[in-house]
């Protein structure tokens, strides 16, 4: 007979390394058309890196994300980055970004300032337009302003600039510290049908809340959380690689089940509203974390179905078949 | 020995040794390296090719066996006029991650709305099943399929 | 009228007619074109990527209309002129001494350009906290990902013809692979260092007084499994050196900076002559956070003068490079009668398999987070990682958090169901809040874990 469950997991999860320096530099150029460039050494690995950085670097110059053109991946060209490792490119490569787009957008204000008759400090970069705070209309283009700031002025807007989250070392006889600067939180929950015959567990739905702070690209994190609950359902579930005697038992993608387009369920995303000032304009991370809560969401959801605990991953058909039967062997003893 | 066969239209030709995949000709000799090579042994899906109509593994067919027959591959999708609706879905809707299981992905999806214009999610599933994607849990791929069958069958209906 | 003309380009000579010269047909290609991707030219851009303020925009990546196109040139899409193919032999053994490496027999194929071992890379370690990993095995092999020798041959195929023929000498050691058995340091991966390799310990409150004053203490161990990253792309490397000493190379690796150091040191030259070029990686999951082949191939590049490249195989991905740390947890968890948890002792042992790799990170975040998003003022987090003969742990999508997150949510309801309490509500009594205390003592702020637990089980529809 197919039982149906529900299942909580909740989790937190830290940006960046522990405790250990991680920073990355980065470097952006506005050009005199009002486009900008910008470097950073990290690489794209597929969870949209550089669409990210890209927007960052827009919104501190004001500019759209179509504007910012970035070049990365390259020791003889880019600045250095910790790199795509521990979700902390948003929160350290971007805070690296903010604050070297901050130098380029310093020298436009002060270009700019004379021309529009006011301090530096009393501007701002808004819609492609570099503007005196509270009057829009008072206003030049960017483009005019980095063109006048290159071949007036003499001082092109470029800037650089790096960033390496604070932390405190970790006691080593007691543990205590701030390993991190900040950390994220999520909670997914998951309903499954197991067949009490069989063992089989069939995941229908997975409600998925996640913390990442302000979502820079909020399409982008919904594919993070997507595909790092697909890699949770993999872990819950079916992933294992056998050894026998140190010998890999199924080195191949025909013996490793992983996931396929009809092994996932419906899954609901929805993000948290949430704001951390240390993060830029607000972000985290998404990475990780997004992979943390699914396996324990779905065994809660075993347990609710048909009472028995798995202690020890995946939860195959096998294996949950003997804790049923185990289950009923001492209720049959007790009874 | 001699391979011909028409890739995107265009009448191609390589000489290549017996054992050569139909995956590895594309790559090496045709200089298409639209198509993946993931596992070589059909269990990933992202060398999956249209040949004669229908999609396939381009690493488990040898070259030789597609003497003479036509092959559309990932390049072959759009036109100098447009790109194919699902390009454009999958661009717009961000379905695509690493993009690496894309080529296969997109031929597969393509297969599928050639066949069948107005799929079910669980029809879409199925035929992706061949198709492993590490990164996005396929939820972005299957609405972008949609999307792109809306969009077809709408065109198709003169809309 | 027969004439001869000549051909520009190649200087071939052809007989051919009047007629054929005055009226030129039009013939099908047949050649290789030139360019044989089609698509249009201009394309607009969508609209999100294109307004102001950026931030918060649905923006498409601009590299996903290049994937649709099958544009996207990755790693193993790279040729160049003369370039030759790499393959590695690996480890007949989990444990053994290498007596002897003999590959003469395969560099006297047809076709072999050159050969590589261990003894030939300048420095022949590297690892991101304990350089304790050879790039190719020297003495001892500790897995049988380990690699032995290296060949570069004009194709792949013969590249693996020629691993056949390379001679190994092995006396095999006793090998260990249960990490519980391995705490014993009886059987040593590492001799004379102990199996133990990192460990981590937080402390906070008094434990077991606490767990002593708790109306109800639970107990469990659970464990997890080796899981691979399974990237689609396979690693996959091309190293060109050059005529000034300098090398480029363009690889799979997720971390350039690092990788650039790791090269300098492995090939004993200075950053400056090394240029590492990441394109795009086709999935990393923290596999591709360390270098693998790419010292092998320069130092194969610079014995050949030519480009060398290195694809793995679906099979090289799994036993050599790195995969998700095992974990047993043992957990006991003192609450009193309304589920307010007093105590947690935690024990963590991490199956390291053969090298450190990433193994520090993994503990430390593992240790940390071992306790959940929960307020506990009494706390005793002990973690060890032991070196087996198996295929090397390194870091994995949430180094360590989701092994202990089914720890500590498993346990979690185990507690509920046991005190007859709502999962939800035992978990919003416990959860962190706004400038609670971390199990390190860290003052946490911009908290979200009860609204995400209330807008996840609003969604769901929790209470129905």
């Amino acid at each position: 007979m197919k039982r149906r469950g529900k299942g909580i997991g909740c989790m937190w999860y830290p940006i960046g390394f522990t405790v250990m320096a991680n920073p990355s530099a980065a470097t952006v150029k506005v050009n005199t058309d009002g486009t900008a460039t910008l470097l950073t050494g990290t690489v794209e690995t597929g969870q949209g890196a550089l669409t990210v950085l890209g927007q960052i670097a827009a919104e501190a110059l004001g500019i759209s994300t179509d504007d910012v053109h970035v070049v990365s991946g390259d020791t003889d060209t880019t600045p250095m980055d910790t790199g795509a490792i521990a979700s902390r490119t948003t929160y350290v490569t971007g805070n690296a970004i903010v604050r070297a787009a901050e130098a380029a957008r310093e020298l436009l204000f002060e270009a700019a300032a004379p021309l529009l008759g006011v301090k530096a400090d009393q501007l701002e970069a808004r819609d492609k337009r570099i503007q005196v705070l509270g009057f829009p209309s008072k206003s030049l283009p960017i483009s005019e302003v980095a063109l006048h700031a290159e071949t007036n002025v003499g001082r092109p807007a470029i800037g650089s600039a790096s960033y390496n989250p604070p932390t405190v070392p970790m006691d080593p006889e007691t543990g205590q510290g701030k390993p991190f600067n900040t950390y994220v939180y999520a909670t997914q929950i998951a309903e499954v049908e197991v067949d009490d015959e069989t063992g089989e567990v069939e995941i229908l739905r997975i409600v998925a809340v996640h913390d990442c702070g302000t979502p820079i690209n909020p399409m982008l994190v919904e594919g993070q959380i997507q595909g790092g609950i697909s890699m949770g359902v993999g872990f819950a579930l079916q992933e294992e690689i056998l050894f026998k005697d140190g010998v890999q038992v199924n080195p191949n993608l025909t013996n490793y089940i992983m996931p396929t387009s009809l092994d996932m369920p419906e899954l609901e995303v929805e993000l948290v509203d949430n704001y951390d000032p240390t993060g830029p304009f607000g972000a985290k991370g998404a990475g990780e974390p997004t992979a943390v809560p699914t396996a324990a969401a779905i065994m809660n959801a075993i347990y609710d179905a048909v009472g028995v605990r798995i202690t020890s991953l995946p939860a195959t058909a096998e294996k949950v078949m003997m804790a049923i039967l185990e289950k009923r062997e001492q209720e049959a003893k007790s009874a | 020995m001699l391979v011909k066969l028409k890739v995107n239209g265009e009448l191609r030709q390589a000489d290549v040794p017996p054992e050569t995949t139909l995956l590895k000709m594309l790559r090496e000799d045709l200089g298409l390296t639209g198509a993946k090579l993931g596992c070589d042994v059909g269990d990933c899906g992202t060398c999956t090719v249209i040949v004669d109509g229908d999609s396939l593994n381009s690493c488990l067919m040898l070259a030789a066996k597609a003497n003479g027959r036509e092959i559309t591959t990932i390049e072959g999708l759009a036109t100098s006029a447009d790109l194919h609706p699902l390009q454009k879905s999958f661009e717009e809707l961000g379905a695509l991650q690493c993009g690496f299981c894309g080529p296969g992905m997109l031929m597969s999806a393509k297969n599928l709305l050639d066949k069948n214009p107005e799929p079910s999610v669980h029809e879409i599933k199925d035929a992706l099943s061949g198709n492993l994607c590490r990164c996005t849990g396929y939820t972005k791929i299957i609405e972008a399929i949609q999307d792109a069958g809306r969009e077809l069958s709408g065109a198709a209906a003169g809309n | 009228m027969v004439t001869t003309v000549k051909d520009v380009k190649t200087g071939a000579e052809a007989l051919t007619t009047d007629k054929e010269l005055t009226a030129p047909a039009v013939k099908p290609v047949t050649l290789p074109s030139e360019n044989p991707v089609v698509y249009p030219l201009t394309l607009p851009e969508p609209a999100a990527r294109t307004q102001t303020p950026a931030v918060g925009q649905r923006a498409s990546r601009p590299d996903g209309r290049l994937h649709g196109l099958g544009q996207t040139k990755y790693i193993d899409d790279l040729t160049f002129p003369h370039m030759i193919h790499a393959k590695i032999l690996r480890s007949a053994h989990p444990h053994a001494r290498i007596i002897s490496v003999d590959t003469s027999e395969a560099e006297a194929m047809p076709g072999v350009f050159a050969t590589l071992t261990g003894k030939e890379i300048p420095v022949n370690s590297f690892g991101p906290t304990l350089q304790d990993q050879p790039v190719l095995a020297g003495d001892i092999v500790r897995h049988r990902g380990d690699g032995v020798a290296a060949v570069a041959a004009v194709t792949e195929q013969i590249a693996a013809d020629a691993l056949e023929k390379i001679k190994v000498e092995y006396e095999p050691l006793p090998a260990v692979f249960d990490p519980v058995e391995a705490l014993k340091d009886e059987i040593k991966v590492h001799a004379p260092n102990s199996n133990i390799y990192a460990s981590k310990v937080i402390r906070k409150g008094d434990v077991d007084k606490a767990l002593a004053e708790s109306d109800h203490v639970f107990h469990r161990e659970f464990r997890t499994q080796f899981v691979e990253h399974v990237p689609l792309e396979p690693h996959s490397s091309v190293a060109m050196w050059d005529g000034n000493g300098r090398v480029t190379i363009y690889s799979s690796l997720g971390r350039i900076t690092l990788g650039r150091e790791d090269l300098s040191r492995t090939l004993r030259i200075p950053q400056n002559r090394v240029r590492l070029i990441g394109t795009i990686v086709g999935g990393n999951f923290g596999g591709k956070n360390e270098i693998t082949n790419e010292p092998i191939l320069a130092l194969l590049s610079k014995k050949t003068g030519r480009p060398v490249k290195c694809t793995y195989t679906r099979g090289d991905e799994f036993v050599s490079s790195t995969i998700r740390h095992p974990f047993i947890m043992d957990y006991t968890t003192g609450v009193n009668n309304e589920g307010k948890i007093l105590a947690r002792k935690i024990r963590l042992v991490l199956d390291g398999g053969a090298y450190c790799s990433w193994t520090g990170t993994t503990i430390g975040k593992g240790s940390i987070l071992a306790p959940g998003p929960y307020n506990i003022d009494n706390l005793l987090v002990e973690a060890y990682a032991v070196y087996t003969n198996k295929t090397t742990t390194g870091a994995m999508r949430g180094f360590g958090a989701p092994q202990v997150c089914f720890a500590y949510e498993s346990q979690m309801d185990d507690i509920a169901v046991a005190l007859g309490i709502d999962p939800l509500e035992i978990r919003l009594r416990n959860a962190f809040s706004e400038n609670s205390f971390s199990p390190t003592s860290q003052v946490l702020q911009s908290v979200a874990i009860k609204e995400s637990l209330l807008q996840a089980s609003d969604r769901f529809g929790w209470k129905e």
